[in-house]
């Protein structure tokens, strides 16, 4: 059986700033339905650059991101119906309440037509607790906020979701839920692309881990060839490893 | 998705403190100045019951205008005396303006509630739409939906004009309810519609300043810095750029002081006299003399009075707050083009009065006719420049929202 058509898929993705910095070089990256892409790197290496390029939110100097066979330059709004997107900060409109945050959102993805349960169900999934989801925002801890937020994304019911650094600054219990709820999602044929800084759980969710580089994938592995490797070495030898030739 | 938009401002408006203390404040303000202005207008009324001429009295006293109390304008140069004598005609004291704070500040009509505060608060629902939802990394979230920028903006833009131009509406709705329950205060149906095109000018004013609030919130990073740019920007509009314009136009034209145009009357009157004592012609004769070359110094004086207004009002227009300010005035018929009709009316009456006069000397008072002053047509008002005013504010609306729009497409929404 051949495998399915990626949903997410960078070709020879190049982002040079106008400052001359080149924050992304020659990227290749595919990521198909049910499938985890976990992107590692220090800071400054690419990840958040290739999300943007993803959500067309800057334009590639060279190369083409695709979301379900969409070029993202060439049709932006068509391809955002197939994504949905999870930042490092979910930070919301305070003065509103979850479920309005949630319902706005979700009109803004295209779902028009749900009613106040679909908004409870959705966040009763994501396990945020009954009592707030007619509270303000502006209350809620990290971790809440997190929750809604993917409570945004699972709403929009797209086939890709990107996710910006998901689990920085929230605690170890709330990191293990969200990570459950991302298992869940790629158990129903999402196709996940996570940046992140957090190894273990890259190497624990992803299906594929790529390790960045000032711009360049450097290391691509999937999970059969984690299970005999030391991912925490690798990434750190490549951390310390001399810098890439330009 | 536009709607979405301008649907989740209007409740994030109507959910958030500023909006109701905004609003407010706004309200309290122009129920104040419909309070104090109304007081100020009947006072006047009262003073015109004083002076007004009786049956046959050459006089022609305007009585003041109810709509003076939105736009006091130059009501209270209408509402003087202009009492027509042989020699010409003698401007003594009209109703003036019982309250003696006026002198010292500006009148606080519903015009300058609007002119100042409500550009203000145009400007505070404005000034960060983009950087405050850059800044909280919403707008991330908003453009990672199938929602374009121009959706965005036009929602951000519609939402907040509607917060803010429904609750003022409905203020300014029942203030002029309140004042139509007034004995003293009669609108006619030509006043009402009037009124109903000050409102509509209030509304392009605030759509105006609202899409410059945007635009600066397009071109800056952080609601701090846009607040200080807008607020530079404000007082430049609002208080400085109108008035600078009459001390340039001042400078490049020339028109003599009143002060003058007296002395070069009482010079043609006295030449008039003594050519008389000396026997020469009759005294009808030197009466026209004197009444012809007084308009002819009068209609010279208008000439280039006209000319510096022109040019002060063509400057001023720099900024829109200008426009706004004239076309407010002229549709309530206080405005500068309104006072050049009237006076041009006065000359009018004088000449008839004069030349029944001069036709029987022996006619009686009884039998001049009654000086009526009649406000030109809303058609006429719009033509003569009061379209172009608006088309002008609504111009410079539409090119800052469509700045706007240029800044924001190349928003770095990171």
């Amino acid at each position: 059986m051949t495998d399915p058509k990626p949903i997410l898929k960078a070709d020879d993705l190049s982002k040079r700033y106008e400052d001359g910095i080149l924050a992304l070089d020659h990227l290749n990256l595919e990521v198909r339905p049910g499938e985890v892409y976990c992107l590692l790197g220090a800071n400054g290496a690419g990840k958040t650059t290739t999300i943007n390029l993803f959500l067309n939110f800057i334009p590639p100097t060279t190369g083409t991101c695709f979301i379900n066979g969409v070029d993202v330059n060439k049709d932006p709004l068509e391809a955002k119906k197939y994504v949905a997107f999870v930042s490092e900060n979910v930070m919301l409109y305070g003065n509103f309440t979850a479920r309005q945050n949630l319902d706005f959102f979700a009109k803004l993805g295209g779902k028009t037509a749900l009613a106040k349960n679909d908004y409870y169900q959705v966040m009763r999934r994501v396990s945020l607790q009954e009592k707030a989801f007619d509270q303000r925002v502006k209350n809620f801890s990290k971790g809440m906020r997190q929750k809604l937020g993917i409570s945004i994304a699972i709403i929009k019911d797209a086939p890709a979701i990107l996710l910006d650094e998901p689990t920085s600054g929230l605690d170890p219990k709330a990191a293990t839920e969200f990570l459950e709820i991302m298992a869940e999602l790629k158990n129903e044929g999402k196709a996940i692309l996570m940046s992140t800084h957090d190894i273990f759980r890259a190497k624990e969710i992803g299906d594929r881990v790529g390790i960045m580089k000032e711009g360049r994938l450097v290391m691509e592995r999937t999970r059969q060839e984690l299970q005999y490797e030391d991912l925490v070495k690798i990434y750190i030898d490549y951390m310390k490893s001399e810098p890439l030739a330009v | 998705m536009t709607w979405t938009i301008a649907r989740k401002e209007i409740l994030s408006n109507l959910l958030s403190y500023k909006f109701y203390v905004v609003i407010l404040l706004a309200a309290i303000l122009a129920a104040t100045s419909f309070f104090v202005m109304t007081r100020d207008y009947k006072e006047r009324l009262a003073d015109y019951g004083l002076i007004r001429p009786k049956a046959g009295e050459p006089i022609a006293v305007n009585p003041p205008n109810p709509l003076s109390i939105f736009a006091k304008g130059l009501d209270e140069a209408m509402a003087r005396s202009f009492e027509v004598e042989t020699i010409g005609v003698t401007v003594r004291a009209g109703q003036k303006s019982g309250n003696a704070i006026f002198a010292f500040f500006p009148t606080p009509d519903f015009l300058y509630v609007v002119r100042v505060v409500l550009s203000l608060v145009a400007l505070l629902f404005g000034f960060d739409q983009v950087s405050r939802e850059k800044e909280a990394g919403t707008l991330r979230l908003m453009l990672a939906n199938q929602t374009s920028r121009s959706a965005v903006l036009i929602g951000k833009w519609a939402g907040n004009f509607l917060s803010l131009a429904i609750p003022f509406a409905l203020v300014t709705a029942l203030g002029i309810a309140v004042l139509g329950l007034d004995p003293d205060i009669r609108f006619s149906a030509d006043q009402v519609l009037r009124l109903a095109l000050i409102l509509v000018l209030t509304l392009v004013y605030i759509a105006f300043f609202l899409s410059l609030g945007i635009l600066i919130s397009t071109l800056t990073r952080r609601a701090s810095s846009s607040v200080v740019i807008l607020l530079f920007i404000w007082v430049l509009l609002v208080f400085i750029l109108p008035n600078l314009g009459t001390l340039v136009a001042r400078q490049m034209v020339d028109v003599p002081s009143v002060r003058a145009l007296s002395e070069k009357r009482e010079q043609v009157w006295t030449r008039e006299i003594l050519l008389r004592i000396k026997g020469q012609g009759d005294m009808p004769s030197h009466i026209r003399t004197i009444s012809a070359e007084n308009d002819a110094l009068e209609a010279d004086y208008r000439i280039k009075f006209d000319r510096l207004v022109n040019l002060s009002k063509n400057i001023n227009r720099i900024s829109p707050v200008a426009s706004f300010v004239y076309a407010v005035t002229e549709v309530a018929g206080t405005g500068i083009g309104e006072e050049g009709a009237f006076k041009r009316e006065v000359v009018r009456y004088k000449n008839a009065v004069l030349g029944r006069m001069l036709a029987s000397p022996d006619m009686k008072s009884s039998e001049y006719p009654a000086f009526l002053y009649r406000y030109r047509p809303l058609d006429r008002v719009l033509a003569t420049g009061t379209l172009f005013d608006t088309a002008w504010l609504a111009a410079f609306g539409v090119l800052f929202f469509a700045l706007s729009y240029l800044a924001f497409v190349r928003y770095d929404v990171r």
